[in-house]
């Protein structure tokens, strides 16, 4: 089992996860969210990859039952897509949406390597599609707050203060990271050094 | 359990018989022990040896932060955000306070809500015996014998686990499909253990159940696929503690081993201790997490 401080330390840190850009409740129009792009950075996809990994945990933390998915190709020119799926739009939507739902809980989830495509297939439109392609990851959030009118949770004083504490513990560890390895180093060092000096006398008789 | 009939064992009759009964048992005492012995001799040779203890160092759990269930997957489900939900599991990590060298928990068990449903288990038997009917029963997928050789043959490989028949291992030998199989590890032999006689309780045991031991003080199994509502996962996780609680119980009378700490954590998720609540004072509805991912 990992080192408990270890543990302690990366649960003291999920504050990022609650705290920061991304933390925003969606409105409840919005019923799914679903991304697009290559699993190489190359090509302008570097924002999407940062999108999913730093803003969309923030997003599902503070969005539970929203479903989030992420397809990946390998096609460096293909697109880089962000789909928004709102039920507000009349039409084919709510029963798209509700029909998952439903076989969902009527079925235990399989274990197949690829069960979305088992799954009924998503025919519904999106309701906006933002190409994401060679954006930043900040600027896709910017623009899925706009499409969206999501509220930003403010963090609260405590937790900024909180938040503050840790950046100063890992500059602290930086530093001290810095120092250890110098030591570690000059040890190493004299110890070659005598290693040599010894070999040669050695040598030398 | 060879170790502690070891022990047991009259002290006459400690020779070469008893010697030869504890040997098996060195590989085992985990790494460990091994390596602070092999420290202690090469850092201070002369001085008197350490005591070597022979429990693991505790911490205490008070001093942690602990989650409730929901708490604890409404985190893990934001760790695996697009994730594919078939490739990543809930797993859990129970810790025991227990010997280094003392017996280990180790049992296989059914969970209410298996994790991996559906391995596709192919079967090697005649396809109009009795066999083949009890296999299918048990929910194999593949079962003959001509037909699934011409497929491995031309290369369809649609299967997890493979077992054969006794009576048709002959035959499976001379179709030569060692070359294609064996790499995979799917090639029948009986020293696996997949050449057997009663194909529909082996198909059955490998389809559902799902095998545990205790490594380090330290059982882990994967209890849960991360499609899972919270009330599955409250019973699986229920089921798997019950298991492991008489698990303990058979062995009190040699040794005594508690329950220590629970984690759950998942494929990509840091591990969070739980306090075994379902539900924390201001967790979220159990209802919004049932949803897909």
């Amino acid at each position: 089992m990992v080192n408990i401080v270890k543990r302690m330390r990366k649960l003291r840190e999920l504050l990022w996860i609650r705290v920061g850009p991304g933390a925003l409740i969606l409105p409840k129009e919005v019923t799914k969210i679903s991304m697009e792009f290559n699993t190489k950075i190359i090509g302008g996809h570097r924002g999407a990859r940062k999108f999913w990994r730093e803003m969309l945990p923030r997003i599902k933390y503070r969005n539970p039952a929203l479903p989030i998915q992420i397809s990946r190709h390998s096609d460096p020119s293909g697109p880089s897509l962000l789909h928004i799926y709102m039920s507000a739009n009349p039409g084919s939507q709510p029963a798209a949406t509700s029909s998952p739902a439903t076989t969902e809980t009527s079925t235990p989830p399989s274990g197949t390597p690829n069960p979305r495509n088992t799954l009924t297939p998503d025919t519904s439109t999106p309701t906006h599609s933002i190409d994401i392609k060679m954006k930043g990851e900040s600027e896709i959030l910017d623009q899925l707050i706009e499409k969206t009118g999501a509220v930003v949770i403010q963090p609260t004083p405590q937790e900024l203060g909180e938040l503050e504490e840790i950046k100063e513990f890992k500059e602290r560890a930086e530093k001290d990271r810095v120092d250890v390895r110098e030591k570690l180093m000059k040890e190493r060092r004299e110890e070659e050094l005598l290693r040599l000096a010894r070999g040669e006398a050695a040598a030398a008789t | 359990m060879a170790h502690t009939r070891s022990v047991i064992a009259p002290l006459s009759r400690i020779t070469t018989a008893s010697i030869a009964a504890a040997r098996p048992e060195l590989p085992k005492l985990t790494s460990i022990p091994y390596q602070t012995i092999r420290c202690a001799a090469t850092k201070s040779a002369p001085k008197k040896k350490k005591k070597t203890r022979n429990t693991f160092i505790q911490y205490d759990v008070k001093r942690a932060e602990q989650f409730s269930l929901v708490d604890a997957m409404q985190y893990i489900r934001a760790f695996e955000v697009g994730r594919n939900p078939s490739s990543s599991k809930y797993e859990m990590h129970v810790r025991f306070r227990t010997l280094k060298n003392g017996p280990v928990v180790r049992n296989r068990l059914r969970l209410p809500h298996p994790v991996k449903t559906d391995i596709r288990i192919c079967v090697i038997c005649p396809p109009d015996s009795k066999a083949a009917a009890e296999a299918r029963a048990a929910g194999a997928t593949l079962v003959g014998e001509d037909e699934i050789f011409n497929q491995v043959k031309e290369g369809i490989v649609d299967f997890d686990r493979c077992i054969c028949h006794t009576d048709s291992l002959q035959k499976l030998n001379k179709a030569g499909l060692g070359r294609i199989l064996g790499p995979k590890g799917l090639m029948p032999s009986t020293k696996t253990g997949t050449v057997v006689n009663q194909v529909g309780t082996s198909v059955r045991n490998m389809v559902g159940g799902s095998e545990y031991r205790e490594r380090m003080g330290v059982v882990r199994m994967a209890v849960g696929q991360l499609g899972f509502t919270p009330e599955e996962m409250q019973r699986n996780i229920k089921a798997f503690m019950d298991a492991l609680k008489k698990d303990i119980a058979q062995m009190s009378d040699r040794i005594t081993k508690e329950v220590h700490e629970v984690v759950l954590s998942s494929t990509n998720s840091p591990g969070f201790t739980l306090t075994g609540e379902y539900r924390g004072a201001n967790s979220i509805a159990p209802k919004e997490l049932s949803g897909p991912l």
